[in-house]
């Protein structure tokens, strides 16, 4: 009898001589997987690029508070600190009357009536401000509160929040809504995915229905006649996700400074390089373990006698 | 020793159509046994009880004290080992030569690759195919594919040989070489049991002879038995 170091290279050489002999259906197969496997790659890509644009989106929301002309850069910096206290809080930014002047003038530098009108005022007419970050864009209104029950309430001159409110309201439905639809998208995506790449695989495996006839009739045992099948089907597998692999990377490069152009600041192709290491080898776990798993379950029904 | 006690066989799960019906045998080691009937009369059913391809739904198949039917699942192959099969449509691999066919029957069983050297053309040589190795099903005659086959049956050494119909897709001449082959295989002391319904090739053989009708052993001719039915 062989031992464990023979049988498993014989279940290797015959799963592979499966593979190299059927070459018309291993090609059918594996391409069925590479399909699948994009499939994966661009749900990837997706669900990168919603998450970008929602933390964008909450990135640019804030509150600003405006205080009155006669409170004190102390006070301001008191009511900085009291709100850092605060866990909700990401971060907070003072905002002195001289900085919005020297923003408010870069701002509209070639404006020539901007300019000349402040010129004209022998006072600075902007107000210092607290521009506040939340952690959470649905804390914005817990923060607020806050300050209206802040000690040095009556030193705000106006919360910029009763403005922005709905277009935070907004802002969190659709960043929700991605999340939950890319999700559910996924899901069924991933769900045809594996349908599909089972009934390839069962379409295989049934063309060989004589061969694993004979090798029940002849006394080979299930785990023997077994074996090579799903070598088999690690092997479209695997290489199915060297195709991807191969081809996904180039793609990425050509398509990501054209959603760059949309969408600035976002790069496909630096997120899939940074995580090349966790994105490759997931390709491959789920190809084998998709490839493994569909000859498993097509296989089973050949063996039940 | 094989011992058939009032087996009864449904088909399936069907209560109302029975295969075999009360079948009683005793086969002892080293028999030949040819079991005559006409088409539908159970014979295959038979042969497919002992390799466990089906299971009675009342009474016992002892082989060798062990009734089949308290073998766990995983010791089937084993069971299969000890007993080989021919059949009409010979089974081949049409996209394997001839020694690859024998081989593959030693491979799923995990034979390693010297032995297959030596016995797999030791075997060919005994059916008479030793000069065919290399050659397709397609190019082997009929008689030629059911040596082949039977090259394949023998191959794990098996005390048992079930024939079903091997004369079935044959001519006369071939069909007596085939029948000579297991003769030949009886002799060495494998028990043979030959399926048909072939008159000429029963009567040439003139060993024990089960005749089976609807499911029932209507005769058993223990010496120099007739195609009688």
């Amino acid at each position: 009898m062989e031992n464990f170091q023979e049988s498993a290279k014989r279940i290797f050489n015959v799963g592979w001589t499966n593979f190299k002999r059927n070459s018309y259906l291993s090609m059918g197969t594996t391409g069925v997987m590479v399909l699948v496997l994009f499939l994966f790659s661009g749900l990837m890509s997706l669900n990168y690029l919603a998450s970008q644009v929602v933390s964008g989106l909450e990135e640019k929301v804030d509150v600003s508070v405006y205080f009155k002309n006669d409170a004190s850069e102390e006070e301001i910096t008191m009511v900085k600190s009291d709100l850092e206290l605060l866990g909700t809080v990401k971060n907070v930014e003072y905002v002195s009357k001289d900085q919005a002047l020297n923003e408010f003038k870069e701002r509209h530098a070639g404006d020539t009536l901007v300019q000349d009108s402040l010129a004209e005022l022998d006072e600075n007419p902007l107000q210092a401000s607290l521009n506040v970050k939340a952690g959470d864009s649905s804390q914005y209104a817990s923060i607020v509160t806050f300050l209206e029950g802040n000690k040095f309430r009556s030193l705000v001159d106006k919360i910029n929040f009763y403005e922005n409110e709905q277009v935070i309201a907004r802002v969190l439905t659709i960043s929700g809504g991605l999340q939950n639809w890319g999700f559910l998208l996924t899901m069924a995506l991933a769900l045809i995915a594996v349908l599909v790449t089972f009934n390839t695989v069962r379409l295989t495996i049934y063309s060989q229905k004589q061969e694993i006839e004979i090798m029940r009739l002849v006394g080979g045992s299930n785990w023997h006649i077994k074996a090579p099948y799903l070598v088999e089907g690690g092997m479209y597998g695997a290489l199915a996700a060297v195709i991807v692999t191969v081809m996904f990377y180039p793609i990425a490069f050509f398509i990501s400074p054209k959603i760059e152009s949309l969408m600035p600041g976002v790069s496909l192709i630096s997120y899939f390089v940074s995580n090349i290491f966790q994105f490759v080898p997931l390709i491959f776990f789920i190809g084998i373990l998709l490839g493994v798993t569909s000859s498993f379950v097509a296989i089973r029904r050949f063996l039940k006698i | 020793m094989i011992e058939f006690k009032n087996v009864t066989t449904i088909y399936d799960n069907d209560e109302t159509i029975e295969i075999l019906n009360g079948v009683n045998l005793n086969i002892k080691d080293g028999e030949f046994i040819s079991i005559i009937g006409p088409a539908g009369a159970g014979k295959s059913t038979l042969l497919r009880l002992l390799t466990r391809e089906i299971s009675p739904h009342k009474g016992e198949i002892i082989l060798d004290g062990v009734n089949l039917a308290q073998i766990p699942s995983n010791a089937i192959p084993l069971l299969r080992r000890k007993i080989g099969t021919v059949y009409q449509d010979f089974k081949l691999l049409s996209a394997k030569t001839a020694f690859e066919n024998v081989a593959f029957a030693m491979e799923v069983c995990g034979a390693d690759r010297d032995e297959i050297e030596i016995d797999v053309p030791k075997i060919l040589g005994i059916v008479g195919l030793g000069d065919k190795l290399k050659s397709f099903p397609h190019q082997l005659s009929g008689g030629e594919k059911q040596r082949l086959a039977i090259a394949r049956a023998l191959i794990h050494r098996p005390r048992i040989i079930l024939a079903d119909e091997p004369t079935g897709n044959l001519d006369l001449v071939n069909s007596y070489d085939v029948v000579k082959l297991l003769m030949k295989i009886n002799e060495l002391g494998t028990t043979v049991i030959l399926a048909t319904h072939n008159r000429e090739v029963v009567n040439a053989i003139g060993k024990r002879v089960i005749s089976i009708e609807k499911g029932k052993v209507v005769r058993d001719q223990v010496e120099n038995g007739k195609y009688v039915l």
